[in-house]
């Protein structure tokens, strides 16, 4: 990958906006979060929490304002920007041809991984999110639930120093919400940033150590 | 069943009773359907199936003012008495029956996901249900089917045949020949087709004598198959119009189910990316076969247009494309690597890099079957150092041309059908014209011209180098 600069985990979002054409996807908002923390973004279906995710991800490019990751404009074609940030945002096109295990080993090794441990670092990530036995089954062969948090695995299979979720409760039942809480928790422990999208209370109030409300457009 | 009665739509259906004691009614199947057929199309369906008659006679015109001419280019050349004798040859006839296979091969592929007999989603809903005899209720979707394959296998033979005839390769009676002989092979692979069609879904009666059992072969349509056939051709259609090419392959491919107990090794990242496309080919073999069948049967004929004099310089445009086509089928990595962009990143390499890694597999595939071929051309005499410096920038060509192909994105234009397809088409064109180019000026020995095309060459690839780059990028708008 060449020489590539690590970003701190210092999230900074001053008043984005995104409009297209007439309308209005995202009101200007801030959001501010440091390595350790684990930022909320609430809001009604609509309000753009999805979109600010995105621009922060540097996916998209704001209409007003601006967005910066460790001091750096926001922009996936910044690999530093890609080398810091891992993100949930939609669902990732997987390999038909991978099993669940194989997509994790291939992740880790892109990101050099030690090959001696590979296999065992992928197999414990499943066993975290209680996926273990599925580690050889293909994409297409999982439920929505297991789709989730396989989907959830491929994320937080890579290093990052930002990690941005959007609702990584969906498709989970209670137990499952727990785990992944536990995931995010020890992410932040170890001193990475997170922003995420959320719909559950609970999570919002055992993960949360900011909350930003984002006000729908209309 | 001793005992039945008639009965048309107006009438109330009568029921007899039989010696068993088993209610039995009887309807009038063709009244029923014309009923149908009337309050569905009205007039209008009657001149639609009328139309049919016009396609057949369009796709005529079309052969005798083009498809002559082609194959008549096709098999001139300098030499007719050494060109006979290699279409005679062992090697000539293999091929050509490899050629048959892979067409009946592609029907039957063709056939598990869109059969020939495919009738409108409100026929199959509202029509089918009724207790008809499910062989007239389908007839006619399947005749549009029988009649299609042998008119197009008889016009196909026709114009082979008379091109040959006309080159002065092969005498008048080949016309006759290859008439009867397309339109049998027409007639086959329509069969064929159907039968794939009857494959696809579970049933009692699925052996080889449906082949000439096609009523039979109507009636173990299962109305579920027969949607599942009109949901796939509504996707593919609407996915080719509208260039979502992810959305179609994916309604062609099916799931992957074995070879799961493999495990990618990890190592260093691009060799772990060429581990991952040996180990997708490992579990689709389907696309390794398919793969080979195409990169063998276009190797062939690119390496007998090289390095053989007698040769015409215009087989190389006829074996480019399914040389192109075998490379793609080996490059699912490098399509999934194009499927993916405008995703958060999880590779930890960066596009290019990924690209590259992709490519690996494919290209010393596909360098494996030239070599292989250029091998065998030596064992029948010396292979010039031109042909064989040649093949290697034809290589470099469909490279970049499988690296466009992926990585086409989206139309940017608005959709109409023949813009799309020139859009779909553009890499092939492309990889086919300029590989005709270097063919043409390799047999004629112009060097000075060859090394312009080869810099226009090693520009597509370039040009698909900054596609790669471009496409990963042009999301963030």
């Amino acid at each position: 990958m060449g020489a590539v600069v690590v970003l701190a985990g210092e999230v900074r979002a001053e008043a984005v906006g995104k409009t297209i054409d007439e309308t209005t996807l995202l009101l200007p908002t801030d959001v501010s979060a440091d390595p350790g923390e684990c930022v909320v973004l609430r809001g009604p279906n609509g309000s753009g929490k999805t979109t600010l995710l995105r621009i922060i991800g540097g996916l998209l490019v704001p209409s007003t304002g601006t967005a910066t990751i460790g001091g750096r404009e926001a922009d996936e074609r910044d690999r530093a920007v890609r080398a810091a940030v891992a993100a949930l945002l939609g669902a990732p096109t997987t390999y038909r041809d991978l099993t669940l295990v194989d997509h994790l080993v291939l992740i880790d090794s892109t990101w050099g991984g030690d090959p001696a441990t590979s296999d065992d670092r992928s197999l414990a990530l499943l066993d975290q999110l209680g996926i273990a036995h599925l580690d050889d089954r293909f994409p297409h062969e999982l439920s929505s639930g297991q789709e989730q948090l396989f989907r959830l695995a491929l994320t937080f299979s890579r290093p990052a120093s930002v990690v941005l979720l959007d609702e990584p409760e969906q498709r989970l039942d209670t137990a499952k919400r727990q785990v992944v809480a536990e995931l995010i928790r020890e992410r932040t422990t170890a001193g990475a940033t997170v922003v995420m999208a959320c719909h559950d209370p609970e999570l919002t109030a055992s993960l949360a150590t900011r909350v930003v409300d984002v006000v729908p457009a209309r | 069943m001793s005992k039945r009665k008639r009965f048309a739509p107006d009438e109330t259906p009568a029921v007899d009773r039989t010696d068993d004691d088993m209610q039995v009614v009887d309807y009038d199947d063709h009244d029923l359907l014309g009923q149908a057929d009337w309050v569905i199309g009205g007039e209008a369906a009657r001149k639609a199936r009328q139309q049919g008659l016009y396609a057949g006679y369009v796709l005529f015109l079309g052969a005798l003012v083009y498809g002559l001419p082609i194959v008549q280019t096709v098999f001139r050349t300098s030499d007719a008495g050494s060109l006979g004798q290699q279409l005679h040859s062992p090697v000539a006839v293999a091929l050509l029956v490899v050629s048959v296979g892979a067409l009946l091969g592609a029907v039957v592929f063709a056939g598990r996901f869109r059969g020939p007999v495919v009738p409108p989603m409100p026929w199959i809903d509202l029509v089918l249900i009724a207790p008809l005899d499910r062989a007239l209720a389908l007839r006619r979707w399947w005749r549009y089917a029988a009649v299609g394959g042998l008119f197009v296998g008889g016009l196909s033979g026709l114009t082979i045949g008379a091109g040959l005839a006309f080159a002065q390769v092969a005498g008048i009676v080949a016309i006759g020949v290859t008439t009867v002989a397309g339109a049998a092979l027409g007639v086959l692979a329509s069969r064929l087709w159907l039968w794939s069609q009857v494959r696809s879904w579970p049933g009692p009666d699925r052996g080889l004598s449906l082949l000439w059992r096609v009523p039979d072969a109507l009636r173990e349509l299962h109305s579920e198959s027969l949607r599942a056939h009109s949901a796939n051709t509504s996707t593919l259609t609407g996915s080719a119009l509208t260039g979502n090419l992810r959305t179609a392959r994916l309604a062609l491919t099916r799931p992957v189910r074995h070879g799961r107990s493999a495990r990618l090794r990890p190592g260093r990242p691009f060799g772990v990316l060429v581990r991952r496309d040996v180990i997708g080919l490992r579990r689709t073999p389907g696309a390794f076969l398919s793969g080979l069948g195409l990169a063998l049967l276009g190797g062939a004929v690119v390496t007998w247009a090289f390095a053989q004099p007698a040769a015409p310089s215009i087989a190389a445009t006829i074996g480019l494309l399914p040389l192109y086509l075998g490379f793609g089928a080996w490059s699912e990595g490098l399509r999934l690597q194009a499927d993916n962009v405008g995703t958060p990143s999880l590779l930890g390499t960066g596009e290019v890099v990924e690209a590259l890694a992709h490519l690996v597999v494919p290209t010393a595939l596909t360098a494996l079957v030239l070599t292989g071929w250029v091998a065998v051309t030596g064992l029948f005499g010396p292979v010039p150092v031109a042909a064989a410096v040649s093949l290697c920038l034809v290589l470099v060509l469909v490279v970049a041309g499988n690296v466009l192909a992926a990585f086409r994105g989206s139309p940017t234009f608005v959709l109409r059908p023949q813009m799309v397809v020139a859009w779909y088409a553009m890499p092939a064109v492309t990889v086919v014209l300029l590989g005709s180019v270097v063919a043409v000026l390799t047999k004629a020995a112009s060097y000075t011209w060859l090394s312009v095309v080869s810099w226009l060459v090693y520009a597509v690839l370039l040009w698909a180098v900054s596609r790669v780059r471009r496409l990963t990028y042009l999301h963030r708008a």
